[in-house]
């Protein structure tokens, strides 16, 4: 698989920006991109409802660290660092993309020769929302510790 | 006896994708379809500047995101008069053409095959064997012993591994397949083919809109910066590398998707006699030539066929009022002027009102209202639209790439016209409609080619940019096709800014309720008369869903005649 020497580490944020808290994945992508430095080899994608489009993006780096998030009952905002190795060791309901995260997962992991380095954050949610392109105070507040779960991630990378 | 099987799907245009079917002496006898998650992208677009809105409603839906911008960057331009350059027609129509044998390609293997292709029968495959009728069918690459070898032991440790992760929970085994070992194991290495193509095919919407997913669009034109020779420019290096991708798509739908339809085809036909629906079909067409204001210029042109009659094509005209309206009978809103009535999408309304049962409930009361999706009609009527309306429309009107394909698809059969209304004529109808544009692709580009060599490299018009120049309110419908049917987007431009803002998406005609005739919609119409072996696995069922493209996933609960469940199978 061709890699981009450049990059070790690529973040990706999954939502969908138009479903309120569904979207927090796009919004902890955007804080990354917006607000922090990131070190060399480490780059920060916006993944939106992008599923097999995706594909390419985690085949081209040497460890993934995605962001979603998950109607798994925890109260709103809850924060879980997963390992997932296959679509069933995904959380229940990721969303309104649950399907295509895991097709996503799936075919990376049919497709490579090597078991894939994936480190999956969650941020839970309660129901779907009606159409909003704003957090709730509970998602929103959970987005600077996510934030920090991930640079410490990138910390632990590094010197590994 | 008679069953009640529910279909409770995820799609990503309108979440959850529902459908209770009754089934009685092993035949489906009635269906509704119901969606069952909250629309509203008109409500966050209100009040916004015309010119964003594309940016949102690409967010819609993670499969066909350049679509709901192209219609929205169109609706907005209808509604000021701006036409866009001849180059971003052109971009645009790259964008659209690459999106599609993308969306297409992924759709019959990825989401569609495994109704037909039984996974683990391929484990039983003898390399050679397949090899040797994949080599009589396509000179594709890969037709080799030793790649078919490598895929099979690949797929055996994934399967003995316990995790069949993409291929889970499919009803592998069930006698509905008819493939032998050999063939199933030629689809699931073409399966593989296909994954690794289809994320080449899609840099086109990288480069010409500067990042995927969700690339970028602009009223006016597209965003693109053409100089030959800059370095930070859609270069002479960036177009080879579009002509390279274009000529690999047209090399893998004619030597790997055409031969393997035909192929896996020719095992069922009797679905040619099954899944028809609905008899009328719609189409809104798309790739001007000569400007979005010229429908005649359509390479895919816009019509309207009733009662199966390909003798005659109605003129649709998305601005009449009289025409496209949305009714509400069965559907969770309320409109002003009664439920009764039918909106045109310029007087469109949004207004919730769920009278359903408390989530989670078994059953739907179908009486009354059970979706929330509106029911679009067209002239009264109930449409399809998707890939088999867009071919029937087109070759009603004769062109001649179309018919040519068309009837070499059905001579290959052996089947007659009328085939094409069955779940096998839609599935057919797509690859047909794949081949057909992978090809338009390529004459776009080699015209792209030739306009930039001879300096002519104008993207964008600025006419009528500025909101000062626009009329105080003005009013603009934006039409195309999505991979999986006919789209568009409504806007009213008041004082600058968005009045109203409606969308009715390709689910929605066919995926919506009842209207208050008791006209059933296609998926509805189309499961009628769909046998299925075996209740616990309706795999039929899924096979008339499936040919729609209905951008889903599903989950299938089956429920006994009491209305207890019985089984519950997730379907990816």
């Amino acid at each position: 698989m061709p890699r981009n020497p450049n990059t070790a580490i690529r973040i990706i944020g999954i939502g969908n920006l138009l479903l309120g808290d569904e979207g927090v994945g796009v919004h902890v992508a955007r804080h990354l991109l917006d607000h922090c430095h990131l070190p060399e080899g480490v780059d920060c994608l916006d993944g939106g409802t992008g599923s097999l489009v995706l594909l390419e993006p985690l085949q081209t780096a040497d460890r993934i660290i995605l962001v979603d998030a998950t109607m798994d009952g925890a109260p709103p905002g809850t924060l879980r660092r997963l390992v997932p190795k296959f679509s069933s060791d995904f959380p229940p309901s990721l969303a309104a993309h649950d399907i295509g995260l895991r097709d996503l997962l799936d075919s990376f992991y049919l497709l490579g020769d090597l078991p894939p380095n994936v480190v999956l954050f969650t941020v839970s949610i309660a129901e779907m929302q009606n159409m909003v392109t704003t957090l709730s105070p509970e998602v929103a507040a959970a987005v600077p510790l996510v934030v920090a779960m991930i640079i410490e991630e990138l910390g632990v990378a590094s010197s590994a | 006896m008679s069953n009640r099987i529910v279909i409770d799907p995820v799609t990503r245009i309108e979440g959850h994708l529902r459908i209770e079917a009754v089934i009685e002496n092993g035949v489906v006898k009635d269906a509704f379809s119901a969606g069952t998650m909250v629309r509203g992208i008109e409500k966050i677009l209100k009040g916004r500047d015309p010119r964003d809105a594309w940016a949102f409603t690409e967010r819609v839906c993670g499969v066909c995101t350049t679509v709901h911008a192209l219609a929205s960057v169109r609706s907005v331009e209808n509604a000021l008069g701006i036409t866009v350059p001849k180059n971003a027609e052109l971009v645009r129509n790259l964008m659209f053409c690459a999106q599609y044998v993308q969306d297409h390609v992924v759709h019959f293997y990825h989401l569609h095959a495994l109704d037909w292709v039984d996974v683990v029968s391929m484990l039983k495959a003898n390399p050679v064997e397949a090899a040797k009728i994949a080599q009589s069918i396509s000179p594709w690459e890969k037709n080799t012993p030793g790649h078919f070898a490598a895929v099979q032991s690949r797929l055996k440790k994934y399967v003995e591994s316990g995790q069949l992760g993409i291929f889970a929970n499919g009803y592998w085994g069930h006698k509905a397949y008819k493939l032998p070992p050999e063939v199933n194991l030629l689809a699931v290495s073409h399966y593989l083919d296909a994954l690794e193509w289809q994320k080449e095919i899609v840099k086109i919407h990288s480069i010409f809109g500067g990042k995927n997913p969700h690339p970028n669009y602009l009223v006016g034109g597209v965003p693109c910066s053409f100089n030959l020779e800059e370095v930070n420019a859609i270069n002479t290096e960036r177009l080879n590398h579009i002509g390279s991708l274009i000529k690999d798509a047209i090399t893998f739908v004619e030597q790997v998707y055409i031969p393997d339809l035909l192929a896996i085809a020719g095992f069922y036909k009797d679905w040619a006699s099954i899944g028809g629906g609905l008899q009328n079909y719609l189409a809104y067409g798309d790739l001007p030539t000569k400007g979005y204001g010229d429908v005649g210029s359509f390479l895919l042109p816009r019509g309207a066929i009733l009662g199966r009659n390909l003798n005659e094509v109605h003129e649709v005209n998305g601005k009449n009022v009289e025409e496209i309206k949305e009714y509400i009978s069965h559907s969770w809103y309320k409109y002003g002027a009664g439920d009764g009535v039918g909106l045109h999408p310029f007087a469109g309304e949004t207004e919730f009102n769920y009278t359903g049962p408390k989530p989670p409930y078994e059953q739907l009361n179908v009486e009354g209202k059970y979706s929330w999706l509106k029911t679009p009609r067209w002239k009264e009527h109930p449409m399809e639209v998707g890939p088999l309306s867009r071919m029937l429309v087109a070759y009603a009107k004769g062109n001649t790439d179309v018919k040519e394909l068309v009837g070499a698809v059905l001579k290959k059969l052996d089947v007659p016209i009328t085939a094409l209304f069955s779940t096998l004529g839609r599935t057919a109808a797509r690859g047909v409609e794949t081949q057909v544009v992978a090809h338009w692709m390529k004459n776009f580009y080699d015209e792209l080619i030739t306009n930039l060599k001879g300096g002519e490299t104008r993207t964008f018009t600025r006419d009528k940019w500025e909101p000062a120049s626009w009329p105080a309110t003005a009013e603009g419908v934006g039409m195309t096709e999505a991979p999986r049917g006919a789209l568009a987007h409504w806007v009213r431009i008041k004082d600058g800014i968005i009045d109203n803002y409606q969308l009715v998406v390709p689910s929605t005609w066919n995926a919506s309720p009842r209207d208050a005739k008791g006209q059933r919609s296609a998926y509805e119409e189309a499961l009628i008369g769909t046998p299925v072996a075996n209740p616990e696995q309706p795999v039929e069922i899924l096979r008339t869903i499936h040919s729609f493209d209905p951008c889903l996933a599903c989950a299938v609960h089956i429920y006994d005649p009491k209305g207890e469940q019985v089984h519950q199978v997730q379907f990816y």
